[in-house]
């Protein structure tokens, strides 16, 4: 038995191993419930949640949306695009403005990395991050994850892998924290522009030249690549990034057999990844989506439902 | 109106003397023992010091333009609780401190006020856009004894170095602001482990030294007077301690955030907007640097770089809030409690970086110490209380500090500007106004 006492879900860094186990553990259940004819459970009926998205992703604030109605919850959304937040409202004034709704659980998404815990001091809702700048993006890992577990069985003592702009990405440095806590090791690999300044300190390992960092990996996590970079040098043709850094069936031998291959998608086909590992890719890729809303209604579940204390689940 | 300080320790950059010192039309009329004169106001300094009255070589009073963050009424009230008489704002105001119709009018306005001495420093270019000079000698003849773009460096070299031949035909002195804006970018931090470890958007100590280096390089070039403002960083200082053995133009200021503070504070802090200022803070090895430099006297001034902002900008996401901490209520204490009190540097010293540099740098001959026939402006403090930094008892309209809540050593008692209290805790006598402590 473990018990959950978190309220907000922030970052991967303050969690710990039996903490995610936990989510983990309830996710696998709330797969079972979409398998189900009836998909709701009232778990969080009478809930307010909002979803607070400053940045525009279609795709996490539909895969949150959904899970907050799964539990029946009553769901509020709130675009960059819509009104107040466009007017120039102070993102610290919108949160507080919220506040008339007496929300109980805010999801933020927000171009600017490590500020939700000063916004802790403007909101008496739980928050969870949606992806706070290049920061943190707690359940795309936690997803990620989880969508491992499932594969192999276990997180302990794998090869983590990640390819391209570790520099720029939220989802790599979560999946870093998250995959050191069930002590496997994890590569980055990408040009140095894309490596931040003493990475090594964080107890990665460090590449530049894919073919090594591949070597005997068990999972790979290929991230998304922003054309906008090349005009800023991060690298220098898109055709020379592809080349050094793209992920070939050449390429994929040289790791474990068994290896898995994700990416928190979209996916840019023959940028990232080569379009010939599409078919043999993209039903994993499929159950991130699915996982992705399982996670989403686990940490929702969290810190969401009545008396916490209760909320204690059999290993 | 005459004033007798009796019993008073002495404390100047240069000796420490015990003695009492009788003020006269706004001048030090006598230091001496046993002062028997009559005096309008009789004050007992015993158990206290007495120093020059502080200089800070940079502030931003943020008027004209956004009095909502600062006015020269709070800005002086400011300075004076902080033991400041003198302080030179910086020109990053709408409309810039870039003619002498801006200058005139801080300067008539601040008199009228009368707290403390307020010098503006003149832009050196034009709306500090860095394309054209300004009028150097309507600047001067109007009060300035500085220049400076601070908020940014003038990235053309050829520009910079005929502002520099241009200052030195009037006796200006170069104030620098160094940053190579296309190193440091959007950067909120420090380029540091914990810069990667957040995906904070960062900005290398090199944006910082390699502007440094070039020009001190331009300086020796056109062998004149140059100032470095706010140095942050080892590699600034290295490269500054060589330069200075030979080129004895040099001059350079710090303030006490960079002696203090590192990213692990900004870290711990959660990344507040009170801990984000230009240049960033630095790390351990840094501050190490720094308090050798004060120490050797590489570093000659500490300045406050008085960065007044409101609170709500302040309380924006850590990489959208604007850059700049307040200082002139806590530079002070601060030094004393961080250098002074750790046996760093000594109080004599304090009153050299704090008073006796920077009126030297200025050419401010009747200031920075206390001595016969000098402009009155002193200060008595009590180095053995401490005080909190509450935000409802700072003078200043912003409260933006990062030291909010910390507990420091050493008080300003009271302030004397050109022979007149300004300031005795905790009140403005000339203005009938308390700080509310
Ligand atoms: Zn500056
Ligand atoms: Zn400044």
């Amino acid at each position: 038995m473990v018990e959950w006492t978190k309220k907000h879900i922030l970052e991967i860094k303050d969690l710990t191993r039996q903490e995610m186990e936990v989510v983990f553990n309830l996710a696998s259940s709330f797969k079972e419930v979409s398998q189900r004819e009836v998909k709701k459970t009232p778990a969080l009926r009478g809930k307010t949640v909002v979803n607070l998205f400053f940045e525009n992703s279609t795709r996490t604030r539909t895969s949150f949306e959904l899970a907050a109605k799964r539990l029946s919850a009553d769901v509020l959304n709130f675009s960059s695009s819509t009104s107040s937040i466009s007017k120039g409202e102070s993102v610290v004034d919108t949160i507080k403005n919220l506040e008339s709704y007496r929300p109980d659980i805010l999801i933020i998404r927000i171009d600017t990395g490590a500020c939700l815990k000063n916004f802790l001091n403007y909101t008496r809702a739980s928050i969870i991050n949606a992806g706070d700048g290049k920061n943190e993006h707690p359940t795309q890992a936690l997803l990620d994850m989880f969508t491992v577990k499932e594969v192999k069985g276990s997180l302990d003592n794998l090869n983590v892998l990640i390819v391209g702009d570790i520099m720029h990405s939220r989802v790599c440095r979560s999946n870093i924290f998250g995959f050191q806590k069930f002590s496997s090791k994890v590569r980055v690999c990408g040009p140095p522009a894309f490596i931040p300044f003493e990475f090594e300190k964080l107890g990665v390992d460090v590449f530049y030249d894919l073919d090594r960092a591949i070597e005997d990996v068990d999972v790979i996590i290929m991230l998304r690549i922003q054309r906008e970079r090349q005009n800023l040098a991060y690298f220098s043709t898109l055709r020379e990034y592809v080349e050094n850094f793209s992920l070939t069936p050449e390429r994929l031998k040289r790791a474990k057999k068994d290896c898995i291959v994700m990416h928190p998608g979209p996916v840019n086909w023959d940028v990232e990844i080569s379009s010939t590992l599409k078919d043999e890719l993209h039903p994993l890729i499929l159950k991130q989506v699915e996982n992705g809303l399982a996670i989403r209604m686990a940490v929702l579940y969290l810190v969401g439902a009545e008396k916490r204390e209760h909320k204690t689940l059999r290993r | 109106m005459k004033i007798l300080i009796k019993s008073a320790t002495i404390v100047n950059s240069k000796n420490t003397i015990l003695a009492d010192i009788l003020i006269e039309n706004g001048r030090i009329a006598k230091v001496e023992r046993n002062v028997k004169e009559d005096a309008d106001r009789k004050i007992d300094a015993k158990d206290k010091f007495v120093l020059p009255g502080l200089i800070d070589l940079h502030t931003h009073l943020r008027t004209p333009g956004r009095e909502d963050e600062e006015d020269l009424i709070s800005g002086s009230c400011a300075a004076a609780k902080g033991g400041f008489t003198t302080i030179l704002c910086m020109p990053n105001t709408n409309p810039c401190i870039d003619n002498e119709g801006v200058v005139e009018w801080i300067r008539e306005e601040s008199q009228k006020i009368g707290i403390v001495d307020i010098i503006p420093i003149g832009a050196i270019t034009k709306e500090r856009k860095g394309k054209e000079l300004t009028e150097f000698g309507a600047l001067k003849k109007a009060g300035c004894l500085a220049l400076s773009d601070d908020g940014s460096s003038i990235d053309d070299s050829y520009l910079f170095r005929r502002a520099l031949e241009y200052a030195k035909m009037f006796n200006l002195i170069i104030v620098s602001h160094c940053e190579d804006k296309s190193l440091s970018l959007q950067g909120a931090m420090r380029e540091c482990f914990i810069s990667g470890k957040y995906g904070m958007s960062s900005i290398p100590d090199i944006a910082e030294t390699i502007r440094v280096f070039r020009d001190i390089e331009i300086a020796k070039y056109v062998n004149t007077k140059l100032h470095l403002a706010h140095i942050s960083c080892k590699k600034s200082i290295e490269l500054i301690r060589k330069e200075k053995e030979i080129f004895s133009y040099l001059t350079c200021e710090t303030s006490p955030h960079y002696f203090i503070l590192t990213v692990e504070d900004v870290e711990k802090s959660n990344f507040h907007g009170n801990f984000k200022v230009n240049p960033p803070l630095g790390e351990r090895n840094d501050v190490e640097e720094i308090k050798k430099a004060l120490k050797e006297g590489i570093i000659d001034c500490i300045a406050t770089d008085h960065a007044p902002h409101s609170f709500a900008e302040k309380e924006a996401p850590f990489e959208n809030a604007p850059f700049g901490v307040i200082g002139l209520e806590l530079a002070f204490s601060l030094t004393y409690t961080y250098l002074v009190r750790e046996k760093i540097i000594s109080l004599n010293q304090l009153v050299e970086k704090l008073s006796y540099n920077p009126a030297n740098i200025l050419g401010l001959k009747e200031r920075g110490e206390i001595k016969e026939d000098a402009i009155a402006d002193l200060i008595i403090v009590d180095v053995n209380k401490s005080w909190q930094v509450i935000s409802k008892n700072l003078v200043s309209k912003s409260k933006n500090t990062p030291f909010l809540n910390s507990e420091l050593m050493g008080l300003v008692e009271l302030t004397i500007h050109q022979g007149k209290i300004v300031y005795e805790r905790p009140f403005f006598p000339s203005i009938n106004l308390s700080s509310g402590e």
